[in-house]
């Protein structure tokens, strides 16, 4: 059994079918791309994964325990964190603070000690925050840390996203577009980042994106979505080459070079 | 190095000392009347009971609109403690059982908080302001019917035992505590669910668990108020904690600027001394007194601070490392590009 081990997920609003029968093994340190055009459904099995909707049938089992029916805060607890499409950061928050913020469910200072600011307290602060500055660190916002989060760049907001998530220690990383409204260069930036994060904190990564550019050079497997429904899956290579894909998706004028 | 980081930890409660100090003086030398100590009272109370719904309006970003429910509640458990429980205690025991008054009117309030605050905050949304409004008129009338407390007619003979002094003493314990609280773990999550509740959650923070928290701790803070205010004023009736006096300290809250603590203290102190200040316009009062609400919130939206904090009420990433941040690579403070 695989690490993350999702089988037959479905969700219906009323009539429409968002994702059906959808399959997915995860192995520990893998990196999987879900890719599709708009409403084909991956923001929703995103959702699933990470508790805000509970699907209609099917099952996410993450390191043997079954996940289905658990509250959001949960699933992050158990090791599943997400970014957002539509940026979600706590914008009048400083830099610091956001990263803070998710390392709240690791925190053992209970309320007593943090009304009173005990020694032991304020030294939980300090190493929360050297471990914080250190990460900003590697995802190039160290510098920022002061800032608040809403004054950021675009780039440097989706960046912090993505430390935020970090923050939790999560055992699998949903990234929802990463890259979407970024300029080729922060789009370059983003794609030596990736593959870092996944080597340096050892965690799996499932990823939705548009750009295929983006895409085909660092991901493991690639699972093609089209109105719900999974119409091809494999190697970037192979997935590239399906003439279904190219028919539903990429449409007949895809080249090597060319975005979606 | 030390020493100086002593000086600073306790020069805000050096503060509270002069002024007490001070006033005192004044007061000695017959330069303040009773009537001017009794409205720094009030203020000081307000800033209390403004500080403490900041922590559910301003810093969780819910909605509370009936507090003076919390601070009825508060002032009736600590009368009932010293006026009837121990109404025959000895003259040594007489402070001793005033404390023990204000922690049970904190408790009482803090539970009644707990109570209403379960199955409204698992809700999102508007729902609090609503229950909560019904809340303080739902204590309001209850508190009316029940005759052995003086139901409508209220409750006489409170000690009158609160001062100056020790409104100032809890006064420096509430927003020590409160900014200690606001610049913790759990303090970061109640602005989290605040500025967005939906990326909250899906960082692991349990949002039901805090918001409940935090409605609690604003209830007890609310109800030590309202044992205070009985005991300043000595009588206390049902009508004296009425959806009018609620909306008085959302009044402070939002003029003096939802989301910081001193925002709380200028709401409240400047809006407790304006009415006094503006009796000589007799009926005029309230109509001038409500004009510059409205101006204030007209030029100044966000708040008479509008979200800054003083030094000694927030707690920056220098003061973690007690003045100077370890690497040179920070830019320290800076908010804009």
């Amino acid at each position: 059994m695989s690490f993350l081990e999702i089988t037959n997920l479905s969700i219906r609003f009323g009539g429409l079918v968002a994702v059906d029968d959808f399959n997915l093994s995860l192995e520990k340190g893998e990196l999987v791309a879900i890719i599709g055009p708009n409403g084909a459904g991956k923001t929703t099995i995103f959702n699933m994964l990470t508790g805000i909707y509970k699907p209609t049938t099917g099952s996410i089992v993450l390191d043997g325990e079954n996940m289905v029916g658990l509250k959001p805060y949960q699933f992050a607890r158990k090791g599943i964190t997400r970014t957002f499409q539509n940026i979600r950061l706590f914008s009048n928050a400083t830099v610091a603070d956001n990263v803070k913020i998710a390392h709240t469910m690791h925190n053992n200072q209970n309320l007593a000690k943090c009304m009173i600011r005990t020694p032991g307290m304020r030294k939980s602060e300090v190493e929360l925050d050297r471990r914080v500055i250190e990460l900003l660190d590697k995802l190039g916002l160290a510098d920022k840390a002061d800032f608040l989060a809403k004054n950021l760049p675009y780039g440097d907001q989706r960046r912090l996203e993505i430390a935020r998530a970090l923050m939790t220690e999560p055992k699998i990383l949903l990234l929802d577009e990463p890259v979407a409204g970024m300029i080729t260069t922060e789009l370059e930036d983003m794609a030596r980042l990736v593959p870092q994060i996944r080597r340096d904190f050892d965690v799996s990564i499932i990823l939705i994106e548009h750009h295929m550019n983006f895409v085909m050079p660092i991901a493991d497997r690639i699972k093609v979505l089209d109105f719900g429904k999974t119409i091809s899956e494999g190697t970037p290579e192979y997935v590239q080459k399906d003439p279904k894909v190219i028919e539903a998706y990429l449409g007949g004028g895809y080249t090597q070079n060319g975005t979606a | 190095m030390s020493g100086k980081r002593i000086i600073k930890s306790i020069y805000p409660a050096l503060i509270l000392v002069v002024l007490y100090v001070v006033i005192t003086t004044l007061r000695s030398v017959k330069v303040l009347n009773g009537y001017y100590i009794q409205v720094l009272m009030f203020a000081s109370i307000n800033i209390i009971m403004t500080s403490s719904l900041n922590l559910v309006n301003g810093f969780t970003g819910q909605f509370c609109i009936g507090h003076a429910g919390f601070m009825s509640l508060g002032a009736y458990g600590a009368s009932v403690i010293t006026s009837m429980v121990f109404k025959n205690a000895p003259a040594g025991a007489t402070i001793p059982v005033y404390l023990l008054g204000l922690f049970i009117g904190g408790c009482v309030a803090a539970f009644f908080g707990l109570l209403i605050g379960i199955p409204s905050l698992k809700l999102k949304g508007d729902y609090l302001a609503i229950v909560t409004l019904a809340f303080g008129e739902i204590v309001r009338a209850l508190l009316r019917l029940m005759k052995p407390i003086g139901g409508a007619r209220g409750m006489i003979g409170i000690p009158m035992i609160s001062n100056l002094g020790w409104i100032f003493l809890f006064l420096g314990i509430v927003l020590y505590a409160l900014r200690n609280l606001i610049y913790s773990p759990f303090g970061r999550a109640f602005i989290a669910i605040r500025d967005n509740e939906i990326a909250a959650d899906a960082m692991g923070i349990n949002t039901t668990f805090y918001k409940i928290t935090s409605f609690v701790i604003a209830a007890f803070i609310a109800g030590l108020a309202g044992g205070l205010y009985a005991h300043v004023v000595g009588f206390i009736q049902p009508d004296s904690f009425s959806f009018t006096k609620s909306s008085d300290f959302l009044v402070y809250l939002y003029a003096g600027g939802s989301g910081s603590l001193t925002g709380s203290i200028v709401g409240a102190t400047l809006l407790t001394i304006l009415p006094e200040i503006l009796r000589f316009l007799s009926e005029w009062r309230l109509v001038i007194y409500a004009i510059i609400l409205v101006v204030v919130m007209i030029y100044r939206s966000e708040g008479l601070v509008g979200g800054k904090e003083l030094p000694f009420l927030r707690i920056t990433r220098k003061d973690l490392y007690g003045g100077t941040l370890p690497q040179a690579s920070s830019a320290g403070g800076k908010e804009e590009t």
